[in-house]
């Protein structure tokens, strides 16, 4: 079921080519990499373009896009067209090479991040030893774009949006990474393939139905803390207040357009999704799931993941950077510190 | 198994190459119609006064920045603790691989909570939201 060999070696030996030529994978890699990042922009244009207009219609009993093609889905090509030929408007006084690196930075980091993540049917592109603490530090590069994008604008606007996502980053970081370390001190490993074949075995049987022992399963606390954590990192509801377009307008993308506005957007898609795989990978079994191969399970899980962001987008209000503050530091951090320990205990009785 | 870096060094190249040609696709196909007045910052339609790089902001933004970089480090250095621990306290005991990791978070749960006394992770309201807000309650 779990292939071992990464994507690009098994690419390599399909092909007859030998992978330990440094150049050759690199090649190779490059291919595969090309693959798995089309794959992700098709699902982005989707539940970007498409999926959002509708999930948020239907809360708000409204109908959305229906004009072109069936449920209106022929939107997607008009609109990439449409914002792809927007004349880019540069504003006054702009810093100029961090204002166009911002949203440059945030898409690279969003779609580095998943190097590492396993995808069922031996879809991954590298498995190192470190791919837990890789894939939280990626996705974290981020937070740079974010403030270049913030204070190079020249709009006041932006300036606050881009602290307020950087002081959300940083108060929800922490909480998340020990809630991902808990999931470590049970694997023993950072390997996220490993990670992933630790949750193989049954939990208990339920009816002739074995449980798999799925983190979500086996520490429910640390999930809800990550799913919510995670809710912050990617700035849905209740946690937007770095774009709160009743407060500050559009917050750091305020003075974006055309090109860099497809830019911003489609980072933040990705780092949904970046922000899902993780939750899959270490805490619903990755790409496990019965009958249906690897890889449907895991889009199913991560597109899950994504209706929950979307969910929580139409129906939480937002709190404010004063409370979010709070709940971050007093709230968050002191139960992920309380899950650590607890976590801690657990295994060591166990082991 | 080969090396994963080159790997993942080859998906940070496509990871900017992406980006590049949608710049270019998009340099290619936008118009460009030079107005006057357009390319002013928006201010909600008034006319931008002053520069945005020097305005005041609330303090907290730098507190909350500080604590961070204390607990960013701190997390780097459970990082390895949790690899080894599982094995380590089947085999030693909870009094060895526990207890000093229980002593080096108590230490910044100290201060953490020390930060959390003094106000560091409270939100600072200027001189005048807390004269308005005294107002109000009266």
């Amino acid at each position: 079921m779990q292939s071992e060999t990464p994507l690009p070696d098994t690419l390599a030996n399909l092909l007859g080519l030998d992978p330990s030529n440094p150049l050759v994978l690199f090649v190779i890699a490059v291919v595969a990499s090309g693959v798995i990042a089309s794959g992700l922009l098709a699902l982005v244009a989707v539940s970007g373009i498409w999926g959002k207009r509708k999930i948020t219609a239907a809360f708000t009993d409204r109908i959305a896009v229906n004009r072109h093609g069936p449920a209106g889905i022929l939107i997607i090509p008009a609109d990439a067209l449409r914002l792809l030929s927007k004349e880019l408007i540069v504003p006054e006084g702009v810093d100029r090479p961090a204002w166009d690196l911002g949203p440059l930075i945030m898409v690279f980091s969003a779609l580095a991040g998943f190097a590492v993540i396993p995808m069922g049917n031996g879809i991954q592109i590298a498995d190192p030893e470190t791919g837990l603490a890789y894939v939280f530090a990626m996705a974290s590069v981020a937070s740079l774009g974010l403030v270049m994008a913030g204070y190079s604008s020249n709009n006041k606007y932006s300036f606050l949006g881009g602290l307020r996502a950087v002081a959300q980053n940083l108060a929800y970081e922490i909480p998340l990474i020990l809630t991902g370390m808990s999931v470590a001190l049970f694997a023993g490993t950072l390997r996220l393939s490993e990670i992933v074949a630790a949750q193989s075995t049954a939990l208990f049987s339920l009816g002739g139905l074995a449980i798999p022992s799925w983190y979500a399963f086996v520490n429910p606390f640390a999930f809800v803390l990550f799913m919510v954590a995670n809710l912050a990192e990617v700035g849905r509801n209740p946690f937007d207040i770095p774009e709160a377009p009743t407060e500050i307008v559009a917050g750091w993308q305020t003075e974006y357009s055309s090109v860099y506005f497809v830019l911003a957007y489609l980072s933040e898609f990705i780092h949904i999704f970046l922000g899902g795989a993780i939750i899959a990978t270490i805490f619903l079994g990755g790409p496990a799931g019965p009958v249906l191969p690897g890889i449907v399970w895991f889009l199913i899980k991560i597109v899950g993941i994504y209706l929950f962001t979307q969910w929580a987008r139409s129906a939480i209000p937002r709190v404010r950077i004063d409370q979010l503050i709070e709940i971050g530091w007093k709230g968050l951090l002191v139960l992920a510190f309380a899950n650590l320990l607890l976590t801690a205990g657990i295994v060591g009785v166990i082991a | 198994m080969s090396n994963p870096w080159i790997a993942i060094g080859a998906l940070a190249l496509v990871g900017v190459l992406i980006p590049l040609s949608m710049i270019s696709v998009s340099a290619l196909l936008r118009p460009s119609v030079p107005e006057q007045g357009k390319r002013a910052t928006y201010e909600s339609g008034e006319i931008p006064t002053g520069s945005s790089q020097q305005i005041r902001f609330n303090i907290q933004y730098y507190m909350v920045a500080l604590l961070f970089v204390v607990f960013d480090i701190e997390t780097v250095l459970i990082f390895p603790w949790t690899v080894i621990y599982r094995d380590a306290v089947g085999a030693l005991g909870y009094e060895q691989v526990l207890f000093p990791m229980l002593l080096f978070l108590g230490v910044l749960v100290a201060g953490l909570a020390w930060a959390w006394r003094n106000g560091a992770v409270q939100w600072v309201k200027s001189p005048r939201a807390t004269r308005q807000l005294s107002t109000n309650n009266e």
